[in-house]
C-alpha cells in the first residue's frame, strides 16, 4: 500500500435542516499521500468544502459526521473528543480559507494572530514572536517587520492570504487543507499565491488537500484529482489522466465547460444543462443522470457504484461497470 | 479624531441650547403658578402679595426678557437662583450631584455586568434551556418599569424580610455600609431594564460574530472555546453593545428622577422631581442642562472608545 497521510473512507456528513436530516456528502473515500497535492474539485454544493471541514471537524453546529472513517497519520479522527481534535487542528493539520478579507480577526494585528497560532499549542510567547517574523519571510511578505504590526484591513488581499498561509505553516503541519484559497483574489494575485503554495509545499514537504472549482488551477498545482458531484466522488485519478482522458461524463462535461479548452478557437463553451440536484430531492438513480448527455434507462433506475480500473483510477458510472471502456461520448455506448 | 470630538462637542452645545430654550417656554406655559403655590404654603393668597412676590422673583417681566437674562447668566456659568430656596442652583447641584453620580455609576455597573454576562451565556449556550430561560428573563426585565420594580422590591423586602434600608441618607465617605444598603435597591431597579436590553443585544451580536469566518479560522488553529468566545468573539461584539450603553444612559438618567424620589435619596433627580411639582423654573432648567450635558459627554466617550476596540475606526 502507498503511504497515505490522510485516508478518508465511506465518509457521510449530515446536516440538520427544517426539512429533516440531509446527507451533504455520502460514501466519500480517497487518500492523500505524504507530500502530494490532491485537488478536490466540484461545483458549488458538490460537498467538497463539507468534506474538507469534516476532516478537521469544523462543521457548523448543525452538521456532523454520521458514518465513515478519517484516518490521519495512522490515527482515527472520527470519534475523537473536541479536546483531542483541538490538538490536531493547527498543529498536525492546518487550514487556509477562501476569503482572506473575512478570515482574519479584524481587531488583532497580524503578529497577534500568528503568535496565537503558536502559543495555543504551547510555544513560549517570546519564541513565538521571532517565529512570526520568520513565517512572514517564508511566505515572501513584502516588508515583513512592518506588516507584523499591521491590522488585516491595512493589507492587500494577496498579503492577507500570505498571512493566512503563514498561520497555517506555523507549526509545520503534515497536511494543509486549502479551501479555495485563490477564489477571492485577483487573477494576477491568484497566480502568485498558487506559486507560493507550490514552492512552500516543496520546501516543507507537507501534503496539500486543495479544494477548488477551477480545473485550470488543478492542472497547475495538483498531482492527483478527486472530482465530486452532489455529495459523491464521481471520478479520481492522476491529474494528467483525468484532465486528458476523463472517464466520467460529469468530468468530461466540466472540462468542456471550461474557457481554457476552447480559448482562442472561437468556439462556444459547452455549459452543463440543468442544475445540481437539491440534497433534499436526489434523483433515485445516478445523481448526474438528469443532466447527463449519455444517460439511458439504467442510469435513472439505479445508482452506479464507484468502479476502480487501471491502478488508482475510479469512476462512478454505468458505462464503466458495463465494460464500455472506450470512453464516454461514443455513439455505440450511448445507443 | 480631535476635529471629530470638537465637532461633536459643538453639535452637543446646539442640542443643549435648543433643549433649554424649549423647556424654558414650555414650563412657563404649563398651568400652575409658583407664586400662588408659595403663598398658599404661607397661608395667605392676596392679589397684592402676589404682585409683590412676582416682582421680587422677577416673574413680572416679559418672558423674552426673562429668557434673555437667564441665558446671559448661563453663558457666564450662573444658572440662576431657586425660586423656593432662594439660593444659587449651582450650589444645590454641587451638594446633590455625588448622590446621583453614585446611583448612575452603580446602575451602569449592574447593567453592563449583568447584561454582558447574561448575553454571552445565552449566546454560547444557544438553543439550550439556559438560553431560553435567560431570554425570557430579559424580556421580563425589559417589560417591567423601573419604578414598579422599585416598589416591588421595597414592599417585598419589608413584608417578607422585615427589612427597610436606613432612612436618613449617609454619604459613602461617612458610612459606606449604610450608604450601600441605601443604594443597592435603587441601583438594581434602575440597572435591570438596561441590563436586559444589553443582554439581548449581546446575545445577537455574539451569535453573529460566532458565525463569522475569522472565528472559524481561530478554531482551525486549535483554540479552546474559551479563547474563541472571550478573546475573539466578545471583543468583536462590543461595538454595537457600546452604542446601546451610550443610548441607554439617557433612560438611566431619566430613571434617577423617579427612583431618587421613591427611595428618598437627596440627589439631582429628586431635586428635579420636586422642582417640577413646585414650578421652580431655574432648577428644572439647570437639571435639564446637567442631564443633557452628561448624556452628550457619555456618547462622545462611547465614540472615542470605539477606536480603542476596533483599529479600523481608530485609523480612519
Amino acid at each position: 500500500m502507498h503511504d497515505a497521510v490522510l485516508r478518508i473512507a465511506g465518509l457521510r456528513t449530515q446536516f440538520r435542516t427544517r426539512q429533516g436530516t440531509v446527507d451533504a456528502v455520502s460514501d466519500v473515500s480517497f487518500d492523500v499521500r505524504r507530500g502530494e497535492t490532491v485537488a478536490l474539485v466540484g461545483e458549488s454544493g458538490s460537498g467538497k468544502s463539507v468534506t474538507a471541514l469534516s476532516v478537521l471537524q469544523l462543521l457548523e453546529s448543525t452538521g456532523s459526521i454520521a458514518d465513515g472513517s478519517i484516518v490521519f497519520d495512522g490515527r482515527e479522527l472520527v470519534g475523537l473528543s473536541e479536546k483531542e481534535m483541538r490538538d490536531v487542528r493547527g498543529r498536525e493539520i492546518s487550514m487556509i480559507f477562501q476569503d482572506p478579507s473575512t478570515c482574519l480577526d479584524p481587531v488583532f494585528t497580524i503578529e497577534d494572530q500568528l503568535v496565537e497560532a503558536l502559543t495555543i499549542h504551547g510555544t513560549a510567547r517570546s519564541d513565538a514572536r521571532g517565529r512570526a517574523l520568520e513565517l512572514l519571510r517564508m511566505v515572501r511578505m513584502p516588508d515583513p517587520e512592518t506588516r507584523l504590526n499591521a491590522y488585516p484591513h491595512e493589507l492587500s488581499g494577496g498579503q492577507r492570504q500570505r498571512a493566512m498561509i503563514a498561520t497555517a505553516l506555523a507549526l509545520d503541519p503534515q497536511l494543509i487543507i486549502a479551501d479555495e484559497p485563490t477564489t477571492a483574489l485577483d487573477v494576477t494575485v491568484q497566480a502568485q499565491i498558487l506559486d507560493l503554495i507550490r514552492t512552500l509545499q516543496a520546501e516543507t514537504g507537507a501534503a496539500v488537500l486543495f479544494v477548488t472549482h477551477d480545473l485550470g488551477v488543478v492542472a497547475e498545482i495538483a498531482d492527483r484529482v478527486v472530482v465530486m458531484y452532489a455529495g459523491r466522488v464521481v471520478e479520481q485519478g492522476s491529474v494528467f489522466q483525468v484532465l486528458k482522458d476523463p472517464r466520467n461524463p460529469y468530468t468530461a462535461a466540466l472540462l468542456a465547460s471550461m474557457p481554457g479548452a476552447v480559448a482562442g478557437t472561437g468556439q462556444r463553451l459547452t455549459p452543463i444543462e440543468g442544475v445540481v440536484p437539491s440534497l433534499l430531492d436526489m434523483p433515485s438513480g445516478c445523481r448526474f443522470a438528469p443532466r447527463c448527455p449519455h444517460a439511458w434507462d439504467r442510469c435513472h433506475e439505479a445508482d452506479p457504484p464507484l468502479a476502480a480500473f487501471d491502478l488508482n483510477r475510479e469512476s462512478r458510472c454505468w458505462l464503466e461497470v458495463d465494460g464500455a471502456v472506450d470512453g464516454v461520448g461514443t455513439a455505440e455506448v450511448v445507443g | 479624531m480631535i476635529e471629530y470630538v470638537v465637532r461633536r462637542i459643538l453639535s452637543g452645545l446646539i442640542v443643549l441650547f435648543l433643549l433649554s430654550t424649549f423647556l424654558f417656554f414650555v414650563m412657563r406655559a404649563v398651568p400652575g403658578d409658583v407664586v400662588r403655590l408659595q403663598l398658599a404654603d404661607a397661608g395667605s393668597v392676596t392679589d397684592e402679595r402676589m404682585a409683590e412676590m412676582e416682582a421680587e422673583l422677577g416673574l413680572d417681566r416679559p418672558a423674552l426678557a426673562q429668557y434673555a437674562s437667564w441665558l446671559g447668566g448661563v453663558v457666564r456659568g450662573d444658572l440662576g437662583d431657586s425660586l423656593w430656596e432662594r439660593r444659587p442652583v449651582t450650589e444645590m447641584i454641587i451638594e446633590r450631584f455625588p448622590v446621583t453620580f453614585e446611583l448612575a455609576f452603580l446602575s451602569i455597573v449592574v447593567a453592563v455586568g449583568l447584561g454582558i454576562v447574561t448575553g454571552v451565556a445565552s449566546a454560547i449556550r444557544r438553543g439550550t434551556v439556559t438560553d431560553d430561560g435567560l431570554r425570557v428573563a430579559s424580556v421580563l426585565g425589559l417589560s417591567v418599569p423601573n419604578f414598579f420594580l422599585a416598589l416591588l422590591m421595597i414592599t417585598s423586602a419589608s413584608v417578607w424580610f422585615n427589612w427597610v434600608a436606613p432612612l436618613s441618607y449617609r454619604r459613602p465617605w461617612d458610612d459606606l455600609g449604610v450608604n450601600l444598603q441605601q443604594m443597592a435597591m435603587p441601583a438594581i431597579a434602575l440597572g435591570v431594564s438596561v441590563a436586559a436590553a444589553i443582554a439581548r443585544l449581546t446575545r445577537s451580536s455574539m451569535l453573529e460574530v460566532l458565525g463569522s469566518d475569522y472565528i472559524r479560522t481561530v478554531r482551525a488553529k486549535g483554540a479552546s472555546s474559551r479563547l474563541v468566545n472571550y478573546k475573539h468573539a466578545l471583543r468583536n461584539s462590543l461595538i454595537p453593545i457600546l452604542t446601546l450603553i451610550g443610548l441607554q444612559f439617557g433612560a438611566l438618567l431619566g430613571g434617577t428622577v423617579i427612583l431618587e424620589s421613591i427611595f428618598g435619596l437627596p440627589g439631582v433627580g429628586s431635586m428635579i422631581f420636586r422642582a417640577v411639582e413646585q414650578r421652580d423654573y431655574p432648577v428644572i432648567q439647570a437639571g435639564a442642562i446637567l442631564y443633557g450635558t452628561i448624556f452628550v459627554a457619555v456618547n462622545i466617550a462611547v465614540d472615542i472608545t470605539y477606536g480603542l476596540i476596533d483599529p479600523r475606526i481608530r485609523r480612519s
